[in-house]
Formats: C-alpha cells, structure tokens, sequence
C-alpha cells in the first residue's frame, strides 16, 4: 500500500515537469523524421524504419528518456529534504524505491506511446502505401518498452544510491558512456578486450565468438540491439550480426536477451534498494 | 507510558581526531500528553536527536522509544502515530497543499478534514495553488498542516516557527495549544526561548551535545528567580557609583554612560536608583525580567537573542552576570 502512495504522489509531481517530457518530444519527432523519409522512396520500408528507430533508440534517445525522467526520483528529494516528509509517514524505504520505480515507469511508457502514436499517425499521412507489419511493430514496442524500464531502473537505482543531485548526474552520465559509448565505440571495449586477452592465451577466434557476443548483450543496450530476431526480417537483421540459429548456446539466443534486460531491471533496484536502506538522512 | 524516551543516546559523526560528538549520552523523558521544549543554540544536537528518532540516521550508542516502539526495530509504527514536521525542509513544488494532505492520507491510511486542517493552519486560500511559489512561512504552515493530518498521538517539530512572522509564530503557539488540550503530545524544538516559554510543560536545554538541564519552566523560574538586572542610563559615570555597599548588589557593569546591576531580587533594584541617583543624573532605567534568558545563557554559553538572529543583542551584558562584582 504504501508503494503505491509513493507512486501516486510522484507521478502527480514528475508528470508535471516539463523537462520530463522533452525528451519524449525528442523521440516522436525522429519518429516523424523516419516515417517521413520512407514516404521520398519508390518502395517504402516499415522494417527499415523500425531499423532507424532501434539504432536511435538504443544507443541515444531511449536511455535519455528513461535518465532524465528518473535519475532525480530519490536523490533529488534528499537534496531538498523532501524526503523527510516522505518518510516521516509510515513508509519503508524500499517501498519508496519502488514507489519511484513504479511513479517514472509509468511516466516513460506512457511517453513512449504517446510516440508510437504520433509516429503510426506520420506513416499513415505520409506513407499511405507502406504496408506496416503490425505483429513486428507491437513485439518491437514491446521490447522496446522492456528496454526503457531497464534504463528507469537504472536510474533510480543510481538516485537511491546516491546523496546528491550532482552525485546523481555524474553517475548516470558515467553509467551512459561505460555501457552504451564505452562498451560499443572504443578501442578497448569489452569485447574487444575479452578477444585480445583469448587470442594472446592461443585461442581459436571461432571458440570465443559466442563469447564475445555474450559480454556485448551484457549491456542493456546491447541485449536491446540483440533482440532484432523477434521483429526485423533476416535480410536486415542478417546486416548487424549474424541471425541466430537452434544451435547456438542459449545464453545468445534472443529470448536470452530478454533475460538480460529483465536483470537490468532487478539487479539496480536490488542495489539501490540495499544503499538507501541504510542511507544516513542527516 | 512516556511519549519519548532516550537512555544514553549518543551519536558520533565521521571516526578518530576528524569526528564529530553530535550528541553525548542523551537521557530525555517526554510523558504523554505534555507539551515538551527542546531547546539550545543550533548545532547543540536537537535535530540530531530528532533524526534519531525518527530512524533517518542510527545511534552511534544507546536506545530511544517512541509512544513505547523502538525506533529502529518499530519505526514504521511510530511514523504511524507520529505528525512530523522537518526542519527547514521544502515542500512539493508541484503539488497543491490539497493534493499534500491526501498525500499523507494515503500514506497514513487515514481520513483527513483538508480543508479544516488547511483553515487551521492558514492557508485555505491557497488550497489549490502548486506550492512551488510559497513563501518559507506558507511552507512552514503546509508542513504542520500534514503534520496535523489524521490526528497523530504526537507531534514532533523540528524548528516549528523558522521562516514565520510573529504573527504566524503566535499563530503556532495557538495551534500547539489546541493540540495539546485535545491529549496530543507535543515535542518541539527552537533555539527561541521565549517561544518555548510560553507554550511548554517541560523544557530540555541541550549544549554542544550534552543534555545541560530538564526541567519545568515554573521551576526553572524558581530557581532562578534570586538574579535580576537593572539598566540605568546616566548623564555621566561617577568616580565611586557607592553600589559595593547596597545589600543585595551582586555585580555592576558599566558600559559608555550605561551601568548594568545585577540584583539578588526586585527589591534591591529601588535601593541601587537611588544610590546611584545621589551622584549622577539618572536619564533612563530599564528594567526587565530576564531571569530565563540569564539561564539560558548560562547553560548554553549563547545570548539568545544572538542565536535567534536579533539586532539589539546584548552580549556584555550576558558575560557581566559572570563576572565577579567589583569592590
């Protein structure tokens, strides 16, 4: 009960800040933007836009959504005091954490469909005789929704662990560039060091692909990325990575991916949830 | 049952040379159904105390209850049956003072009177407005308004009248009234004497973390009453002012054309005008009844009026009660 009064009081405060809903305003118009250009072509593509808006979404504007929208939820409240009031009612803190979780998740997917909307409304003005695959496009929203809460997650995680609005930011700017920039663009990715370390030690480049795929999905983008089977035609998919078969290892398989983007739900609330318990509100 | 009870509580901020003693070995009784003043300059402890009670910060050592639950293992309890309204804390810029009290329903699982409860506070008329733009005092009013909600057994403020005119303050003395007749215990903290004075059963003075006395106020003035002070303005200072001699004169202290004496009681005041008006033009007398606020000085080393921020502080006059008297 006293998760869903935080909840409740929350999404009445959050939904009213404007700064919340920019980004939401950012991912509709990108939608427009996709939709728009198919409507230039003589053989307009639905999965070619749903291949835009995964490229852009995961790497930049669904983690902006989901960041923005929560990394304030709890370290905000301690930096003004509000948090007093919060828990001088018979609140356990978890259930605050929760509270938080539940109030900015709420706010993120009702964001992000208030896009798919405006975005499905663009392609049919625009691109009036693309065929829109609509078993894809729920399965893609769908995923993709799962996406954005691993990301809300993350960041109240962060706020709940944190003390301090300025602590708060810098560990959801340092969490954006290890697990999106840092795990996919630079020299020394993950990937790419897990790969140098098996080659040096004699391996054979074909034993340690699965591997290597394994430690990319561990980032939440990553798995996001991995998860194309579900929704994007061999012959687009087959361009980014090679399509999955039966007999790959099931940790690469793509309903693996969403395994991991539930642990991306679970695991940084756990720790949150464990930080702001025994939290000091001096 | 005692309201609020502490043994031994201490609490220790950071460790070795750096670390800070916050609070030393706290007992406080708070009965039920008492109005309790918690007093002492800021930085003594008392929202250290507070916090402690409330389960936002652990004890470095000893025990507290609440209404009977301890505060860690049965915060949740407490909170249940506690109004808290937090030091200086800010309110929900953007929620109304309406959407505040359905807030701590919710949270409470109780019914609340709002717009009774909004009237008695203060600000009925701004009952639907976001409270973003409220000033401190009208934040300081919501607070209390959720602190009030639902009928809480006890009331634990921190600093209730910070950011209030004396019209509000007044206003909150009044409420803290009210409350206390219909059985609520009352424990609030300041660094006002004079608003504690007027509202409470019982006081605590804290110091630097140390519990100085515990008391009620009526026998605070008992045992104070023996010191009293005149202030007598002259046109000027004589060679031999011939107080040494007045019976009952326990210190002077002159300052420019002013002399400060300190009396053993009321009645000594008479005999020093007139000394005095024998060898000099006396142009003004002042004299107050600032028993309390002597002691309070005395067990928090702090003029009071300094503490709250005032202008007309008299600092040498608060040293000079400690002075010995000049021959």
């Amino acid at each position: 009960m006293s998760t869903l009064a935080v909840a409740k009081r929350d999404f009445l405060n959050v939904r009213r800040s404007k700064l919340v809903w920019a980004p939401v305003a950012l991912y509709s118009l990108f939608m427009v933007l996709f939709f728009y250009g198919q409507s230039s072509s003589s053989d307009p593509d639905f999965h070619m836009v749903l291949f835009s808006l995964l490229g852009i979404g995961s790497v930049l504007v669904i983690p902006l959504i989901a960041l923005v929208a929560a990394y304030l939820s709890i370290a905000g409240e301690r930096e003004s005091g509000t948090i007093k009031f919060t828990l001088g009612a018979p609140i356990d803190r978890s259930s605050v954490v929760y509270g938080k979780l539940l109030a900015r998740s709420v706010v993120v997917i009702a964001g992000l469909l208030i896009s798919f909307v405006v975005g499905t409304v663009a392609a049919i003005v625009f691109v009036p005789d693309m065929s829109i695959a609509y078993g894809d496009y729920l399965r893609f929203i769908a995923i993709t929704l799962l996406y954005a809460m691993g990301y809300v997650a993350i960041a109240v995680g962060i706020s709940a662990a944190t003390s301090a609005r300025s602590r708060a930011i810098a560990a959801s700017i340092s969490f954006f560039f290890v697990f999106n920039i840092g795990w996919f663009s630079l020299p020394i990715s993950p990937t790419e060091v897990v790969s140098f370390v098996l080659e040096q030690l004699g391996e054979n480049p074909d034993n340690y692909q699965n591997l290597t795929e394994l430690v990319f999905s561990l980032s939440p983008t990553g798995a996001y990325l991995n998860t194309m089977d579900f929704y994007m035609p061999a012959r687009i998919a087959s361009q980014e990575a090679p399509v999955s078969t039966p007999s790959d290892p099931f940790y690469i398989q793509p309903w693996f991916m969403l395994v991991i983007l539930a642990a991306w739900i679970v695991v940084p609330l756990a720790f949150g949830t464990w930080r702001f318990g025994k939290a000091q509100l001096g | 049952m005692t309201a609020i009870q502490t043994d031994g509580l201490t609490k220790r901020f950071g460790s070795g040379e750096s670390g800070v003693l916050a609070l030393n070995d706290l007992d406080l009784t708070v009965e039920e159904g008492e109005v309790f003043g918690f007093l002492g300059p800021n930085g003594a402890g008392k929202s250290t105390t507070i916090n402690i009670l409330l389960n936002f910060i652990d004890p470095t050592d000893g025990n507290a209850t609440v209404l009977g639950h301890d505060v860690r293992s049965e915060s949740k309890q407490i909170r249940q049956r506690t109004g808290v309204l937090p030091e200086g804390a800010e309110v929900f810029e953007r929620l109304t003072p309406r959407e505040h009290i359905a807030w701590v329903e919710d949270a409470k699982g109780i019914q609340a009177d709002t717009d009774a409860i909004l009237e008695t506070v203060g600000i009925a008329d701004a009952a639907d407005r976001k409270a973003g733009g409220f000033s401190k005092g009208m934040q300081q009013r919501l607070g209390l308004g959720m602190a009030l909600a639902g009928d809480p057994d006890l009331l634990i403020l921190d600093e209730p009248s910070s950011g209030l005119d004396p019209t509000g303050m007044k206003e909150m003395r009044q409420i803290i009234r009210e409350q206390a007749e219909s059985g609520t215990s009352v424990f609030f903290s300041s660094h006002i004497l004079s608003e504690v004075e007027a509202v409470c059963d019982r006081v605590a003075i804290l110091s630097g973390g140390e519990l100085a006395i515990q008391d009620t106020i009526e026998n605070l003035r008992d045992q104070n009453e023996g010191v009293c002070t005149i202030d007598l303005e002259v046109e000027s200072v004589p060679d031999s002012l011939g107080l040494g001699d007045v019976a009952g004169v326990k210190n002077i202290a002159v300052n420019d054309d002013e002399i400060t004496v300190t009396c053993e009681s009321p009645t000594v005041k008479v005999d020093v005008v007139r000394t005095v008006d024998e060898r000099t033009a006396v142009t003004d007398i002042v004299s107050e009844d600032t028993s309390l606020e002597t002691l309070f000085e005395r067990y928090t080393g702090a003029s009071a009026e300094t503490a709250d921020g005032g202008s007309s502080a008299d600092g040498d006059g608060g040293e000079a009660v400690e002075a010995e008297v000049p021959a």
